[in-house]
């Protein structure tokens, strides 16, 4: 038992509970205000290891610093994915339920082809690069230092995205989407560029991921479909949509499964995500605080 | 009987289609069997999904799970259990997990459905791995399995069966309560269609055949890896080729499996890469342009031409 009060297993918990929180953001965003459902979104966590990477070994510039560059690429597919799939689709498709099919079925495909243009373009092979790997001993904890920046980071773009949504009135327009779509353009908010907006953000905020991931471990074109489902999983307990509850079950789901893998084994690490994962939906569905939204 | 009979393009398509699996061993050769073995498990698979799928409009992300169950089924019990005993049985047991399953999971409606149903998979496929695990067996050889051909006669058989009973399902009063709960499940309830029976019955039936395909394909590679036989890949496969085919009746798993085992052939061995791009350029191609699919396309084709 001693275990669970080890400071170590409390600082892996936290980076990837951040980790978690991150990711699943950019997820509950494009699901929130817009009811899409994107399985591509680990492949975009993908996309921006695979920047950090080239970045680094190219250049031998920091992910840390190019971040904004990264965050700008991603965010980037977001908004191109957006003109040219999704606008038609969120303006042509009347009923939520063929929305929502629709879109699992586009992202699965440009899943698909993300992951294995950039195969095409890459190989298949892992890579992995090292930066900030020193070791760092506090209080008892052994950490890297690419660890300790990867918890600061995520904990700052999570504080600044959730600043942004409750205190700019674009912050704001994106909240009342989620909440009402139809009241939000009974009001007068332009739909329209919220929606771009949010694959912009949810997009960027996952590349950032990608580029975190990528300084401590290795990445490859099919990296993103682990963290896809963490995402789900992080989304549902949370509630769809609902912004906050996903922070505080992304970093419920990093502890869970560290301490679970701790007091068990590694070989239970998917049993018991995809347990969480199929509980929570047959128990409740509408997550463990609910929605924001109604109806 | 009358609907059935109405359908006889549809019938003569495909006895034709089960005539020439059946000549190709003979005709062809080794390398053509196995195509034809190839499509026409892809038929039995995509319709039991349109069954099912396709007529409620609940997709199902997960059938996988069916197929790789019926599989291990016949893995486990190789060279205990006769084959003609244990194949079937890989569909009784497919079918009854979708029975166990189906009354908490059909009570999800919506997206929340689709990723359950792949979630369900997914836990079966790595619960199925630690038992592995736990009997030491990371895979399994199985020697003195039936050859090619056999495999191709009954597989034609299975993708008959499983075309015929979705048309069946299609022309009956039991299909036109699906494609009611398809169009509005509410509605279909209050107008007496016994929403949850029919749901059951056919997320059962579009289990059994799944599992029988499975249980060959295993006995066809010969080797049995938990990874390989639970690969989501499969799920997301019947689901495009059901999409690119148009998946409202049995003919679009026809044109669909036809299309995309087409295109294997042209580019898997030499650009697996490829093919995967196109199979996502395609599925997002046919959602935007052509919800129909092909099936629609060549309606239209045929309507316009006859105008």
């Amino acid at each position: 038992m001693d275990i669970l009060f080890s400071p170590q297993l409390l600082f892996s918990a936290l980076v990837l509970g951040a980790l978690y929180a991150l990711i699943a953001l950019g997820l509950n965003l494009v699901y929130g205000t817009m009811r899409l459902l994107n399985i591509a979104h680990g492949d975009l966590v993908m996309i921006g290891a695979y920047a950090a990477f080239w970045l680094f070994t190219l250049t031998g510039i920091s992910p840390l610093i190019g971040l904004p560059v990264i965050a700008v690429l991603t965010a980037g597919v977001g908004v191109a994915l957006y003109s040219v799939l999704f606008r038609g689709q969120l303006e042509g498709t009347q009923s939520v339920a063929q929305l929502e099919a629709n879109s699992l079925l586009l992202f699965f495909g440009i899943s698909v082809v993300l992951q294995n243009v950039m195969a095409l373009a890459f190989t298949a092979s892992p890579r992995a690069y090292r930066h900030l790997d020193d070791v760092y001993h506090v209080a008892g904890v052994a950490m890297t230092g690419n660890r300790v920046a990867t918890l600061l980071i995520a904990v700052l773009v999570l504080a600044g995205v959730v600043i942004f949504l409750k205190s700019t009135i674009y912050g704001l327009a994106v909240t009342a989407l989620i909440q009402s779509r139809d009241a939000a353009k009974v009001v007068g908010i332009n739909v329209s560029q919220v929606q771009v907006g949010s694959f912009a953000l949810g997009f960027g905020v996952a590349g950032i991921a990608g580029a975190l991931i990528s300084m401590a471990e290795q990445i490859s074109p099919f990296m993103g479909f682990p963290f896809t489902i963490a995402a789900f999983v992080v989304i549902i307990l949370g509630g769809l949509g609902n912004i906050a509850g996903g922070i505080i079950a992304g970093v419920l789901l990093g502890f869970i499964e560290i301490y679970a893998v701790a007091l068990t084994s590694a070989t239970y690490r998917s049993i018991l995500l995809y347990g969480i994962f199929v509980g929570v939906l047959l128990i409740r569905p509408q997550g463990l605080f609910g929605k924001t939204r109604g109806g | 009987m009358k609907e059935i009979t109405r359908n006889w393009p549809f019938l003569g398509c495909l006895l034709v289609l089960a005539g020439a699996g059946i000549a190709t061993p003979h005709l062809f050769g080794a390398y053509w069997t196995l195509v034809a073995l190839n499509l026409a498990m892809w038929i039995a698979l995509t319709q039991s999904w349109t069954l099912f799928s396709g007529m409620t409009g609940y997709i199902s992300l997960g059938h996988v799970v069916f197929y790789g169950i019926g599989a291990y089924v016949v893995v486990a019990t190789f060279k205990t259990v006769p084959l003609w005993i244990s194949v079937p049985m890989g569909g009784v047991v497919a079918a009854l997990f979708a029975l166990i399953v189906a009354l908490p999971v059909l009570r999800v409606r919506g997206p929340y459905f689709v990723i359950l149903t792949f979630g369900v998979a997914e836990l079966v496929k790595f619960i199925i791995l630690n038992i592995e695990t736990g009997l030491g067996k990371s895979s399994r050889l199985l020697f003195g399995a039936p050859g090619a051909q056999t495999l191709l006669y009954v597989m034609i058989c299975l993708a008959i069966a499983a075309s015929g009973l979705t048309l069946f399902a299609k022309v009956s009063r039991f299909g036109r309560g699906l494609t009611a709960i398809r169009e509005d499940e509410t509605a279909a309830e209050t107008v007496g269609i016994p929403v949850a029976r029919y749901k059951v019955i056919a997320f059962a039936a579009s289990a059994a055949i799944p599992g029988m395909v499975g249980g060959l394909m295993a006995l066809r590679s010969t080797y049995f890896e938990v990874l390989q036989v639970f690969n989501p890949i499969v799920s997301f496969t019947i689901v495009t080729m059901a999409i690119i085919g148009g998946s409202g009746d049995a003919r679009g798993p026809l044109f669909g499996a036809a299309f995309m085992v087409g295109l294997s052939e042209l580019l898997w061995a030499n650009a697996p890469r490829l093919y995967m791009i196109l199979l996502g350029l395609f599925l997002v191609g046919f959602v935007v342009f052509a919800p129909s699919g092909l099936v629609g396309l060549l309606a239209r084709r045929g309507r316009e031409t006859s105008a």
